[in-house]
């Protein structure tokens, strides 16, 4: 059989398949598309033919993109729902948490260490805390927890203040999420380095208030939010630490595919991490910077804490759970 | 299987479960630059009309809640841009769309939320150092489809979506075809076959030095030559017995298996 003659034999059955492709990618699906499976599997079957007979390049590259097309369809993906949302965050987060609960506390240790040495350091040497902060840092602390606690609450006073400030903490603080998941790549150290440098920093910005401020402005402003917010970086730290692990540490498969497996369990983790902190810029926008008593403050932020850690240890144990 | 040719060649076969071959021509990393300055050219535009007329909009509703809605924006088109459009149907940005790429997975089919959010996600790492996309490029140059580190992760390449149609200028022989004197590897037979497809591009003095080179098969030199060597590939194509192929679809099963 020539070219020609296999390019006649076929043309009709190859017409109708493309109609078939171009209807379905416009998304008209028409009575027809129930014999998509089998229309494709004929050309694969054209396909084999044409290069195993070497009808030459004209042929074979027109089957090949229409077997491409045709694959594309077959094996598009459903789009998650909300469903798959709701369950994720009941069951799936919580579960990874504790599947990963070394790196869990590897990045708290990484975290809160030098969150804690450098805040108490301050009632020592205050010149250490000074020293990270620099003039610039140790002003807008002054501005923002020098004075009484209804400072902060003055900043918000314009209309829309606490909105902008909401998006502000999105767009900075998820952002650091995704840059320390990204930092990962760099064999976890980049990873460690942002986690410890946030650690450094705020446990500095909390020693200057502390030494210098006023605590009381400073703490019943943070605790509301700061469960969601450091757990949600400490979260997104993990996720970093996985792909790190994986290229510092493949085990039995090669790096790349290691890397590959790594990033799959990573992504829950990256997810959960933009929940979490998408929720502490929703309370630090809408909340945290209220003029209430400052003890339902604190009550709202230890409710928060032990609400959270309940969240991490309990949900999603029934029926089964692989930690 | 780790041929010159493979190294060589931007065209990645990938066999499906239904037992035959597709090959995806993978992009390399200048054009994927552009796709990314169109982008960065998309996205900057987006944000500069909706600050001028949220400007406006924001006398009347107060500048600090349209402040707070461009930097909304201006978070999501940094981080959910790509993102959004590459699992999206068409597998890629409108940047990658102007210039006819998309991604997939290794395997040739659609990428997921989850494949799209790894890719983009690890950009910044690929953007180092410096923002200079030092690391990105360092991986695209030492991995066989063009692979930055956020596609080896997610495990996805950047193809053409429609691959570039190879110019076809076949020369008719000047003699009857020829039957194959001996017996060919699955290899040597396709490239006497684009031989005669792509004959035209050639002038008749480049067309012999190609035949020369296969001097042994033909058994002649210079326009005779090249006058035997398209006879065969007619032959090849036309007349060759093609009922008892098993040889030739033996051949191409080892090729694969030996990937």
């Amino acid at each position: 059989m020539t070219v020609g003659d296999f390019e006649d034999k076929n043309k009709q059955r190859w017409a109708e398949y493309e109609r078939l492709l171009e209807g379905m990618e416009k998304g008209r699906p028409g009575p027809l598309a129930g014999q998509l499976p089998r229309r494709f599997r004929e050309l694969c079957v054209d396909l084999s033919l044409v290069e195993s007979r070497m009808y030459g390049e004209r042929l074979t590259g027109q089957l090949n993109a229409w077997v491409i097309r045709g694959y594309e369809l077959l094996y598009e993906r459903r789009r998650a729902g909300w469903e798959k949302l709701a369950e994720f965050v009941v069951v799936g987060f919580p579960r990874t948490l504790r599947r990963e609960w070394r790196l869990f506390g590897l990045c708290n240790a990484v975290f809160w260490l030098p969150f804690f040495a450098v805040m108490l350091s301050a009632n020592h040497d205050v010149q250490w805390v000074q020293a990270i902060l620099g003039a610039d840092g140790m002003a807008s602390m002054d501005q923002m927890y020098g004075g009484r606690e209804d400072q902060i609450a003055h900043l918000r006073d314009q209309y829309g203040s606490n909105f902008m400030m909401f998006c502000h903490y999105i767009r900075n603080n998820v952002g650091i999420d995704f840059r320390t998941f990204a930092g990962g790549m760099a064999a976890g150290l980049g990873t460690l380095f942002f986690l410890m440098f946030n650690g450094i920093y705020m446990g500095a910005a909390a020693g200057y208030v502390n030494h210098a401020g006023n605590p009381e402005a400073f703490w019943s402003f943070v605790s509301g939010h700061s469960p969601y917010e450091l757990l949600g970086m400490v979260v997104a730290g993990m996720a970093g630490m996985r792909l790190g692990l994986a290229l510092l540490r493949p085990g039995r498969l090669p790096r790349v595919r290691a890397l590959a497996e790594a990033a799959k369990q990573a992504l829950p983790l990256i997810f959960g991490a933009a929940l979490l902190t998408t929720l502490a810029a929703v309370v630090e926008g809408f909340w945290s910077a209220r003029l209430l008593p400052s003890g339902l403050k604190y009550g709202v932020g230890i409710a928060g804490w032990i609400l959270l850690l309940a969240y991490f240890g309990l949900a999603g144990r029934r029926g089964g759970d692989a930690a | 299987m780790n041929t010159a040719a493979d190294k060589l060649d931007t065209l990645q076969a990938v066999e499906l479960a239904e037992g035959v071959v597709i090959r995806l021509r993978v992009a390399g990393p200048i054009l994927r630059a552009g796709a990314y300055a169109l982008d960065m050219l998309i996205r900057v535009g987006v944000l500069l009309v909706a600050s001028l007329c949220l400007g406006w909009l924001g006398i009347a509703v107060g500048e600090r809640l349209v402040g707070g809605v461009l930097m909304l924006a201006w978070f999501l088109m940094e981080w959910f841009y790509p993102v959004i459009f590459e699992a999206g149907k068409r597998g890629a940005t409108p940047g990658k769309r102007i210039l006819g790429l998309r991604v997939v997975q290794a395997s040739g089919s659609p990428i997921s939320l989850g494949q799209a959010v790894l890719r983009n996600f690890l950009r910044w790492i690929d953007g180092m150092p410096f923002f200079t996309y030092g690391f990105g490029m360092a991986s695209c140059l030492s991995t066989r489809h063009f692979q930055r580190l956020g596609d080896l992760a997610a495990g996805t390449v950047v193809i053409y979506e429609r691959a570039p149609v190879m110019p076809i200028l076949p020369v008719a022989p000047a003699m009857a075809a020829l039957p194959l004197p001996v017996g060919l590897s699955a290899d040597e037979t396709r490239a006497l076959v684009s031989f005669r497809e792509r004959a035209d591009l050639w002038p008749a003095a480049r067309r012999e030095e190609i035949a020369d080179q296969a001097g042994l098969l033909s058994g002649a030199s210079g326009a005779a030559g090249v006058s035997r060597l398209l006879a065969m590939a007619d032959w090849v194509r036309e007349k060759r017995p093609v009922a008892g192929g098993g040889g030739h679809a033996r051949h191409v099963r080892k090729k694969e298996d030996g990937r």
